[in-house]
């Protein structure tokens, strides 16, 4: 910037900045009314800024709404004190309509029937009982390749990994279900599996109902079957969104 | 050609153009410096600002902006589910420190020590079964809270991709939860929590390699014991409180810098 100014000027001081009066120089009484006005200089300023900002807004594609704004108190403070009083009020609630009973003590030298964790670990212990799908090798003389437990154990990990991973495989900015229905279906196979698997995990107490071999069955041919079903029903969706999507934009744009 | 922007803006220019003495000058500067950073312009003038801040126009939502058809976005009572999943750790927090006082992991005694204060807090300590009910009560609702808000991240592809880091920090934290679940069943020393004690020692014991030691880390043993119960109590109320909260704190805040992802 200084560069350019001083090609074009030329310097006739010698490069010391001291030039003789002339009829622009301001004299000492100017000066020193100017000095004094260090208000009035930041008042220029404050001018000078705010109508930078004025004008950025202006050229902004940014639109504004035409409402007033919503004050955060004491509507949005009074909404969110009434959505979380209430929320904590559920909970007392069924706190105390609903309280703990006291189990039988530890014993170790009585193992329990039926043993089962807190409902929402059921789909962890579901897992556990994968064994018959564990594969056994003919070179070993139908022998496993890895214990039961171990081969539940690692199914934990690979489902919890498989959900790490998806915002890896899945890019894009598709928000909606109907946009992507394989992903949508996807979500709905393995919400399905969380509780199939549930149900699979407490077959002791529902075995009576319905058959261990059926049930373990259905906990892997039920995700299947809900995802397809899923993705039908999106993908038919998905039809009449882009053609709600292509009228409105040919209505826009008609073609020429 | 300079690649900087040169227009009526240019408060440097400004300065350079405008005949000062020193004192002006610097004092001009400074300002300009401190305003740019600090916004000093809203904070002197906060009178002018108060009176037009009832002016003040919030932008549109996302919807708007894009002038979707769909104004109101009716899935978004689910997005209240991030929000009410941390209201019920604090619940359980404040429920459980109080809890605290009345309860010893210990498995001497008769039945056991841990057993005794449990059934002590649910017979007679005042508001003790309620205490009990409501740290139980907020733990499933924060268990079930955060399965769904899972669900709802998913459903509305707001994993997508600036939010990965969020997302896995949003699953260790969902496991981290069901950690907190587990070791806090297992802290009333009945059936339930021997056996199911019994079936995470298993557990650990069945990892290739490195089971036996993971078994004597987590569990203090290859069999439920008093170092079972005290390792299990220490990670409740100890270790897992710092780890959680502080990791709420970074998803939350990742989530205040990256913003809501809206569908649209």
């Amino acid at each position: 910037m200084s560069e350019t100014t001083d090609t074009t000027e030329t310097r006739t001081d010698g490069g010391t900045g001291i030039v003789p009066p002339d009829d622009e120089t301001p004299t000492w009484s100017e000066r020193k009314a100017r000095r004094v006005g260090l208000s009035r200089l930041t008042y220029e300023y404050f001018e000078r800024a705010r109508r930078e900002d004025q004008d950025l807004r202006e050229e902004s594609s940014y639109v504004e709404r035409d409402v007033l704004g919503f004050p955060a108190w004491p509507h949005e403070m009074i909404r969110n004190l009434a959505l979380s009083s209430f929320f904590v009020g559920m909970i007392i609630f069924l706190s105390a309509t609903l309280p703990p009973h006291i189990a039988a003590p530890a014993n170790p030298s009585q193992t329990p029937s039926i043993i089962l964790p807190d409902w929402y670990l059921y789909w962890s212990f579901g897992l556990l009982k994968l064994g018959p799908l564990n594969p056994d090798l003919a070179i070993l003389g139908g022998q496993k390749l890895m214990a039961d437990r171990t081969y539940g154990v690692i199914a934990n990990i690979v489902v919890v990994s498989i959900i790490a991973i998806v915002p890896f495989l899945n890019k894009g900015s598709a928000r909606r279900p109907v946009e992507q229905p394989f992903w949508a279906a996807v979500g709905i196979a393995g919400a399905t599996f969380a509780v199939t698997i549930s149900a699979l995990s407490i077959k002791n107490i529902i075995g009576s109902i319905l058959d261990p071999h059926l049930l373990f069955d259905l906990t892997f041919l039920l995700p299947i079957a809900t995802g397809c079903v899923a993705y039908a029903v999106l993908k038919t969706m998905r039809e009449g969104y882009m053609y709600d999507l292509n009228r409105r934009y040919y209505r826009l744009r008609p073609p020429k | 050609m300079s690649i900087e922007r040169k227009d009526d803006h240019d408060h440097v220019a400004w300065i350079e153009e405008t005949d000062l003495t020193p004192v002006e000058q610097t004092f001009l500067v400074t300002l300009v410096w401190m305003d740019k950073r600090f916004r000093i312009v809203d904070y002197l003038e906060i009178l002018e600002t108060l009176y037009y801040r009832i002016n003040l126009q919030m932008p549109k939502s996302h919807t708007e902006q894009y002038n979707l058809d769909n104004k109101f976005w009716y899935w978004y009572p689910l997005y209240a589910l991030g929000s009410f999943s941390t209201l019920a750790y604090v619940v359980a927090a404040i429920s459980g420190a109080l809890l605290g006082f009345y309860y010893a992991p210990a498995t001497t005694g008769d039945p056991s020590t841990a057993y005794n204060s449990i059934t002590f807090i649910m017979t007679q300590l005042n508001f003790g079964y309620m205490l009990r009910s409501i740290h139980r009560w907020s733990a499933q609702v924060m268990t079930a809270a955060v399965f769904l808000h899972m669900l709802r991240v998913y459903f509305t592809g707001a994993y997508k991709e600036p939010r990965e880091v969020n997302w896995i920090i949003g699953i260790l934290l969902i496991s981290l939860t069901m950690v907190f679940g587990y070791t806090g069943y297992l802290l009333p020393w009945d059936q339930l929590s021997f056996w199911a004690s019994q079936i995470g020692v298993e557990m650990s014991l069945s990892i290739p390699m490195i089971g036996e030691w993971v078994a004597q880390l987590m569990f203090g043993g290859f069999a439920p014991s008093a170092a079972t119960l005290q390792r299990m109590y220490i990670l409740h109320v100890f270790l897992l409180p710092f780890v959680v909260t502080t990791l709420i704190a970074v998803h939350i805040g990742i989530v205040w810098i990256q913003g809501i992802a809206e569908p649209h």
